[in-house]
This record gives structure tokens, sequence and C-alpha cells, in this order.
């Protein structure tokens, strides 16, 4: 049987690798519908990828594509708050971390990120240049995603907290996974702990990347360290990351320095390790204090019958901001109840004094908590 | 003026404090009722849910008949 390139439920598409070179070589066609599908997507960046030159098999595309000079790719920050950004990554800047080797031949990577954001193309290329399938799991219901795990003996799944939190709860075990990496968002203790019941053989991983950086550190928990090779790019100036405009795509910045906006907490300086504690522009003032949303969020998911919650701020007339949460539960919560569940965990001005119940947490484009 | 009552007991209850069976305007919010500025956060919010004004927009509010001279009941 051909060796399957790409699966995609929502719009019909199962491309196998066979197909994709003819497709490649002009001896087929390849166009669905009207509207842009994933699969027109990766064969239009393997197409600008390759400029024309025709290919004798999967061999032979990837050392090709694996040789493309003078390509880039504009990409736009997702923005959780602020005006999208055009970012140009070159090929080597957006495939930097990816890890080519044999071992790695009969791997199954689910997609569950939007394919031209920077997280979906890391797994993009991960895959294409090992020669893997790729199965689609973006935008698709709990069930469906179950369903398609199984069909397909997924190996590798990389998506946010928020992802994962909604294939909870699950009585099943799916045996086939291997790797489960977290990334876009704060990594949560809880969520990782109940993943892994689900699927006992995966190595757990956390990711730190963005759209201006592509991949940069990863870990596997909270804690993340920097390679030998990132050390003179990467700095911590008042708990806020730095990168140094060398290992970044191109974006217009002035200086030298990129501000990621991403606050952390240093665990130990030398070596450097360090913890994400929020974005900078999450931080919430309340009277004073400094209040990760994060750091809520992740101790009310704790409480039973919890699905999903949003942490932000809201503008106060007494206090300059207020904390409020809304909360997406499987069974009715009593508001008290959460509070006196936060009472002895939080300091008090960081629980939350308004709390919605809402039917759905909103998400972003990305798959990222919607923050108000 | 129930409704003003059933706001402040309501925060009150939320952190399982004893409850008021009256409200008078000579009472203080801090001192006879026990607000702290999250407390007062809170009840601004809710007082302009229910009653349309930010009764801390421009000033600090002291009493019962503060709030009810800003509200206008």
């Amino acid at each position: 049987m051909d060796k399957l390139f790409f699966y995609n439920q929502i719009d019909n598409e199962n491309i196998t690798y066979r197909d994709l070179i003819m497709i490649l070589n002009g001896k087929a066609d390849y166009h669905i519908g009207t509207s842009q599908t994933y699969g027109d997507i990766f064969i239009n960046i393997i197409r600008t990828l390759l400029q024309g030159k025709p290919v004798t098999g999967v061999t032979d595309m990837i050392l090709k594509i694996r040789r493309a000079k003078d390509w880039n790719i504009n990409l736009y920050t997702s923005g959780t708050t602020g005006i999208p950004k055009k970012v140009t990554h070159s090929f080597d800047s957006l495939t930097r971390e990816i890890k080519v080797s044999r071992d790695r031949a009969e791997d199954i990577w689910g997609l569950a990120y939007n394919p031209m954001h920077m997280a979906g193309l890391q797994v993009f290329f991960q895959a294409l240049l090992n020669g893997n399938s790729i199965i689609n799991l973006f935008k698709l219901s709990k069930k469906n995603i179950y369903k398609l795990i199984e069909q397909f003996n997924i190996t590798h799944i990389s998506a946010t907290a928020t992802f994962y939190r909604q294939l909870l709860p699950c009585n099943k075990i799916f045996p086939s996974i291997k790797q489960i990496t977290f990334g876009g968002e704060k990594y949560s203790d809880k969520v990782s702990g109940e993943i892994k019941k689900i699927f006992p053989n995966a190595r757990i991983l956390n990711i730190y990347a963005s759209t201006e950086a592509g991949s940069l550190f990863t870990s596997n928990g909270d804690i993340f360290w920097i390679k030998d090779r990132y050390i003179p790019f990467v700095r911590v100036v008042d708990n806020e990351l730095l990168i140094h405009k060398d290992i970044l795509g191109e974006f217009g910045l002035s200086g030298d320095w990129y501000h990621t906006g991403d606050m952390v907490e240093i665990i130990n300086i030398n070596p450097l390790r360090f913890r994400f504690v929020a974005r900078k522009n999450e931080i919430i003032n309340v009277g004073g204090y400094n209040v990760s949303p994060h750091e809520v969020e992740e101790i009310i998911s704790k409480y039973p019958k919890v699905k999903n919650v949003v942490v932000y701020g809201k503008p106060n007339s007494v206090l300059g901001n207020i904390i409020c949460a809304d909360i997406e539960a499987v069974a009715s919560i009593g508001q008290k109840n959460i509070r006196l569940f936060l009472k002895d965990k939080l300091a008090d001005y960081k629980i939350p004094r308004i709390i919605n119940f809402v039917d759905k947490v909103e998400m972003t484009e990305t798959g990222k908590v919607k923050r108000i | 003026m129930d409704k003003l009552k059933e706001i402040i007991n309501e925060i009150l209850d939320n952190s399982e404090r004893e409850t008021i069976k009256n409200i008078r305007d000579d009472m203080s919010l801090t001192d006879d009722i026990g607000f702290d500025s999250l407390d007062l956060a809170e009840l601004t919010v809710h007082v302009e849910k229910v009653f349309g004004i930010d009764i801390f927009e421009d000033g600090f509010v002291e009493s019962i008949g503060d709030i009810r001279k800003k509200i206008g009941i």
C-alpha cells in the first residue's frame, strides 16, 4: 500500500506520497474546491521549495527541499492581543529544530494546529522531512480525534494545553502515541498528568516557540534550559526573555535584541534554568499587586468538574483591575464553592471576584484561550 | 434598598462571613460591614451591573447613604 502523506477528514483529502510525487512532477492535478484546503497549502509550500525541479521519488524530494535556497515564507503573529505582525522566515530559520533520522521514518503525526501558523508548519516540516504521514486533527471533535488516533495509529501529537484539555476526560487508553508535545500556551502540570494516563506510552515534551523565533527550547516539564548553541543569543532582563536578532525571522526589529514579552522566573543563573510565568501584557495589576492569569487558571482547573477556565482582568475604579474568571464546567458548581476552594491556595488579591459560568470558553484561531 | 442588601450579603456569604439583616444609611462599608478594598471592587461591579452606575468612579464611597445618593434610590 502506498504510504500516506496527508489525510484531512474535513475536506475529504487523502493524499499518498505517490500522489504527491505525481502532482509535483505535473503528472496529476491537485485541486479540490474553490477554497484553499490544508492539502493545497502543503503542496504549494513544497512546490515553491522545489522551484519547479522534477523529483524521482520521496528521498529525492526531501533532499531537494533541504537544499532549498532563497526561499522564504511570510507568517503573521496570531496575537492574543494587538495587531498581527508580518515575520519573514527562511527555510533554515523555520526548520532549525526539525530532527531528521532513520528511526523517525515511521512516525505518524497528528496535526493539531492551523497549518499556516508557526506551530503547524513545525509539525508539517518535521513530518515531511522524515517522510511521515500527517493526519489532520485541527478543528475536529473529541470523538473524531480519538477515532483518527486509533484508525491511523498516530504516534506523535503537538498541540496547545487547550487542545489536550478538550480531550479530557477519557476512560480509554491509546497505546500508539509515543510523544505528546505541549506548546503555544503555558504548560499545565494537571493536564499533562491526565494526558499521560490516556497515552501511557508517550514521552511528554514542552516546547517554546514563537512566530518571531520559531522553535527554540524544549523541556520535559515546566523548567527550560538553553542549548549550548543558543546561549549567546538568549538573555533574561527584568524577568523578560530577550532573543538576539541573529536567530529570528525578519520583521524590521530595531536594535539587536527582541523583547519577547514572555516573563520568566529564573530557577538557576549559571547554567540558566527558567520557567515561563506569563506574557508581559497578560500580567494583571490589582491594586499594585501583579497577578499571572495562568497561575490562577492552573489552580481553578484543579477543582473537580472544571473543564476549561480563562482568567482576565477588567478595569475597576477601586483597584485598577479586578480579576475575573470564565469557567466552563461539566456540571453545576457554585461560585462560593470555587472561592472557598481557592481561599487557602491563592493570595486574596489573586482570587477572582467576578466568576461567570459559561457554555464554552472562547478560543483564538490558533487554539489558544482567548483573554478578554 | 433590598437589592443593595442582597449584593452586599452575597459578597459576605461568598467568603463565609456573617450576612447582615438590615442596612442603614449611616453604616460604614469598611467599619460596620467589614469590607476590604477587594470587596469594594467587587461591590462596584455588581452595583454597576444592576443600577448602571460606577459608584467609585469619581471618589471614595464611605457609607450606605453615599451609595444611595450615587445610584438615586
